[in-house]
């Protein structure tokens, strides 16, 4: 038996290389300040909006009109450690409104770019690859969605039917996915012409394992990581839809519905308003920490750096 | 004429990449003369630093290069010292420049006439509009561009490659230069096409009295140009003789090596490597009169759909266990054929069996199986691998797409096959990405091995790779074959490869067989006249056989859209007839099996035929 080559140029065998490469990219991201930054503050976020309205045994709904518009601990003046945030101008407290808020906030962000994603992505995956006449009709449906814009469509789905949880996350994801089409569609139409591909339908692969198996993985990532920052976007659109009034529907406590309540109070009580941008906005920045981190990281890897 | 200093002189010039006196050194004390009229080559493997030459010669490096010391003197200037607004305008006008990649070069939204009048304005301002494209469509003719005065006013795209190249060398000329810088000009092109741009290079520096400084990889081409070569190693100057000399006895040990790397056509015996068929061999593939028609709709989307016949009546049968080699250059239907045989597409005429069975007969599920049988390598080291998935991975997926073996039973036979082509085991979780072009090669191989096929196709699969990866490849092939008993198909464009490994080659020229002959025969007693200019294009040191001139008229491969009738040889054969316009010739019998199409053939049979009776 020959004995194996030793061709120059190879890296040495270290201990990072025999790790799997999905194994290096987490590694990656993982050294980096900022993915720590950002998880611990997402975790801590999460694990306050879970846990502290339970513990706290204070309810989000209940009003108090004696202890309204009690300003924050840090402003001194009037504050109480019993409404660490303040309350709201019904008396309401503002810390377990906001957790409670962050909540809503983030299973409708989170529900809606899954939706968004999973058809946007299995749409344009199929256009992409099948082309000819799939192609012409899922894209054409595709123009006719992205022709409607997104306020309108809420206000007429929203106004007719009650803005429940599911109605939003629907109506919101429904005027989304077409742009997530048209990208898969670009990119899978350019990758399903390289060589590999043809080398694996030699290799007996069905169109199902090239799409699913070889090119999904290769295109999804990148995607996704726009659509982790699209968390953020629809995070915002639903506290726009609160602020129309076709959000979720008070006393339940959502952003958009505490910041559209306490815009009015913005002069004498700023507090109301800004406490869940405040939340809102930590959130979104470790998301986005995290999403960036771990792009780096990918195209580290990717790009045979590490 | 005499010349007291001559025309280009470089003298100790060092570059090195970046400022630092530490910086790696890419060039090292090069010294060397031209004169006019003569043309110098410049030889040396991938990362010598001959690019790097070329560009310091224009004074044309990129940052992090730079000129460490030493001198370039032109007509007895330094133009390393030039102002850069000075150099620009000599680079223009006295010293042109023809880069490898003529398609990146040429702007595909302006005509090649027009690319080429502005670049002549923009050196030489006084020249008006008509007389520069006078000037121009001269040139086009004097590089043998057909019906100048109409290709003047074509886009690039409409330029096979060998015409862009041309394209590119009035470009350089139009500004009558006196040193011209080609920079592996003939690299992308085809063989018989790169001799001619050569012949041509030869008739300008006697017709024009320009210098050239011709860069290339390939000994064979640059021995075939140059009057003298410079063979460069690693940035160091090692040999600089006159071409005959230096080809007689290389005097550096780089020299031989790089002399003892080229494949040998005729003078070498190699029939260990043929692995011709057993005699009672059953044939595994049989092709016979298989057909491809692509219609191509007009661009205005109303009018007569144009067909392009990309295969036409292809026969041949490959034998269990026997080499077979496809060779034809680029638009010759190779890939197309490739395509039929691995069942992508269905011919639409003729028929493909695989042991026995056609292989288009029987459904989804046994064309899954015959994918189990046959398997396909690649060409391009670099696209035909998932970029993102890891080599275990590749290697081990075919195992998962026919449902073969659990998690650890797959992984372990990956590990295996990884071995036996010889690639380290730490390899396993590697991305390809961090391989070279061999190892991704050597991959490929692996992942096509691994369901144990009986017929292994061989798509330009060492063409992107040098002599001795080449050689390393081909030794695995071999080893491979006599463990596993493989058959192999290769389909190459490379006739000094299929020379030293395949037993029996068919020639293919526009979609056709125009040659099916035993190795032996094929070499050295060729039906075809395509075959014989095919060989005497050959890069090769050694006495042809065959020379360019005697067996390759001008002009270029016809489209092979709308084909005329007749044989699609016809127009570059310089035995061309009556007869060959009227009528296509058949594959006719020359004994042993050996078949060509050509009308000399049936002719010449004829008179012996008659001189036997």
């Amino acid at each position: 038996m020959e004995k194996t080559v030793e061709i120059p140029g190879t890296p040495p065998a270290d201990d990072l290389r025999r790790l799997s490469i999905s194994r290096r990219i987490a590694l990656g991201a993982w050294n980096s300040l900022e993915f720590r930054i950002g998880l611990s503050v997402f975790l801590f976020m999460l694990l306050m909006a879970i846990f502290y309205p339970m513990l706290s045994d204070i309810d989000p709904t209940r009003m108090n009109v004696r202890a309204r518009l009690i300003p924050p601990v840090f402003m001194g003046e009037g504050a109480t450690w019993a409404h660490p945030l303040g309350t709201d101008q019904l008396g309401r407290d503002m810390l377990v409104r906001s957790l409670v808020g962050l909540r809503y906030s983030l299973l409708i962000g989170g529900a809606t770019v899954a939706l968004m994603l999973f058809v946007g992505c299995l749409v344009g995956l199929f256009a992409g690859y099948r082309g000819g006449l799939t192609d012409t009709l899922l894209m054409r449906i595709t123009d006719a969605q992205l022709s409607i814009p997104m306020i309108i469509l809420a206000i007429a789905i929203l106004g007719v039917a009650r803005p429940t949880i599911p109605a939003i996350i629907i109506v919101l994801g429904l005027s989304g996915w077409p742009v997530y089409a048209r990208v898969m569609r670009s990119v899978i139409m350019a990758e399903r012409k390289r060589e590999f591909v043809r080398g694996a339908t030699v290799l007996g692969a069905s169109d199902m394992r090239i799409m699913f198996l070889l090119l999904l993985p290769l295109c999804l990532p990148p995607i996704a990581f726009v659509a982790v920052l699209d968390v953020a976007r629809m995070m915002i659109f639903e506290s726009v839809l609160g602020f129309l009034g076709l959000g979720v529907q008070p006393p339940t406590p959502t952003f958009g519905n505490i910041i559209a309540d306490g815009r009015k109070y913005l002069l004498n009580a700023w507090w109301i308003a800004t406490m869940p941008g405040i939340f809102l906005f930590l959130t979104l920045a470790s998301l986005n920490l995290m999403g960036a981190a771990l792009e780096r990281s990918r195209n580290r890897v990717y790009g045979g750096i590490e | 004429m005499t010349v007291e200093t001559p025309l280009l002189e470089v003298s100790n010039l060092s570059v090195r990449a970046g400022r630092d006196p530490e910086a790696s050194l890419i060039l090292n004390e090069i010294s060397f003369c031209l004169e006019a009229r003569r043309i110098l080559g410049v030889i040396g493997g991938g990362g010598s630093g001959k690019t790097t030459l070329a560009r310091a010669v224009v004074n044309w490096l990129a940052p992090p290069l730079r000129v460490s010391s030493g001198e370039v003197r032109f007509r007895g200037q330094d133009i390393l010292r030039f102002a850069p607004e000075a150099s620009r305008s000599l680079r223009g006008k006295a010293i042109g420049y023809i880069g490898g990649d003529p398609a990146g070069a040429l702007d595909p939204t302006l005509t090649v006439g027009t690319q080429i009048v502005e670049k002549l304005r923009a050196v030489e301002p006084d020249v008006t509009r008509q007389e520069a494209k006078e000037r121009v469509i001269e040139l086009l003719a004097a590089v043998r561009i057909p019906t100048p005065s109409q290709r003047f006013n074509e886009y690039p795209f409409q330029y096979s490659g060998g015409m862009m190249q041309r394209a590119m060398i009035v470009d350089a000329l139009i500004s009558k230069p006196e040193l011209l810088v080609a920079d592996s000009i003939t690299q992308p092109l085809d063989v018989t096409v790169g001799a001619q741009i050569l012949r041509l290079l030869r008739d300008l520096t006697e017709q024009f009295g320009t210098a050239i400084l011709f860069i290339s990889a390939s000994l064979p081409t640059v021995a075939d140009v140059s009057d003298d070569i410079l063979v460069l190693d690693g940035g160091q100057m090692v040999e600089l003789r006159p071409t005959a000399e230096l080809i007689r006895a290389p005097g550096h040990p780089y020299t031989k090596k790089l002399m003892d790397e080229l494949p040998m056509l005729w003078s070498k015996d190699l029939g260990a490597r043929l692995k011709p068929a057993p005699a009672i061999a059953e044939p595994i593939l049989r092709v016979s009169n298989v057909g491809k028609t692509y219609s191509i709709s007009p661009r205005s989307g109303i009018g007569r759909a144009r067909r392009l016949q990309a295969v036409r009546n292809a026969s041949f049968d490959v034998f269990a266990g026997e080499n077979f080699g496809v060779v034809g250059e680029s638009g010759c239907g190779k890939s197309s054929l490739m395509r039929l045989l691995t069942a992508l597409e269905r011919p639409d005429t003729g028929t493909i069996t695989f042991e026995g069975k056609n292989i288009f007969d029987q459904g989804a599920a046994a064309t899954k199986a015959f994918r189990r049988r046959m398997q396909l390598v690649l060409q391009d080291p670099y696209s035909s691998l998932p970029p993102q998935a890891s080599v275990g991975d590749i290697i081990a997926e075919p195992l998962l797409i026919h449902g073969l073996g659990g998690r650890a039973a797959r992984r372990a036979q990956a590990m295996e096959m990884l071995r036996e082509v010889g690639l380290p085991a730490a390899c396993f979780d590697e991305l390809p990405m961090t391989l070279t072009a061999g190892q991704r090669q050597r991959v490929n191989v692996a992942r096509a091995m691994i369901l144990e096929p009986q017929l292994l196709i061989m798509d330009e699969t060492l063409s992107a790779l040098d002599q001795t990866e080449q050689g390393r490849l081909l030794d695995l092939f071999e080893r491979l074959q006599a463990q596993h008993g493989f058959t192999y198909l290769f389909i190459s464009h490379d006739i000094a490869m299929v020379r030293r490994v395949c037993a029996r080659v068919a020639v293919m020229y526009l979609g056709e067989v125009v040659e099916l002959a035993q190795n032996e025969r094929l070499f050295f007693d060729p039906g075809h006249p395509y075959s014989r200019a095919l060989l005497s294009a050959a890069p090769t040191l050694e006495e042809r056989r065959y020379r360019s001139e005697d067996c390759l008229l001008e002009g270029e491969p016809p489209s092979p859209i709308d084909l005329p009738p007749g044989c699609a040889f016809a127009s570059r054969c310089p035995h061309v007839y009556e007869t060959c316009l009227k009528r296509n010739p058949a594959l006719t019998d020359r004994g042993n099996a050996d078949r060509a199409a050509c009308h000399l053939l049936t002719q010449g049979s004829a008179q012996q035929k008659d001189h036997a009776q």
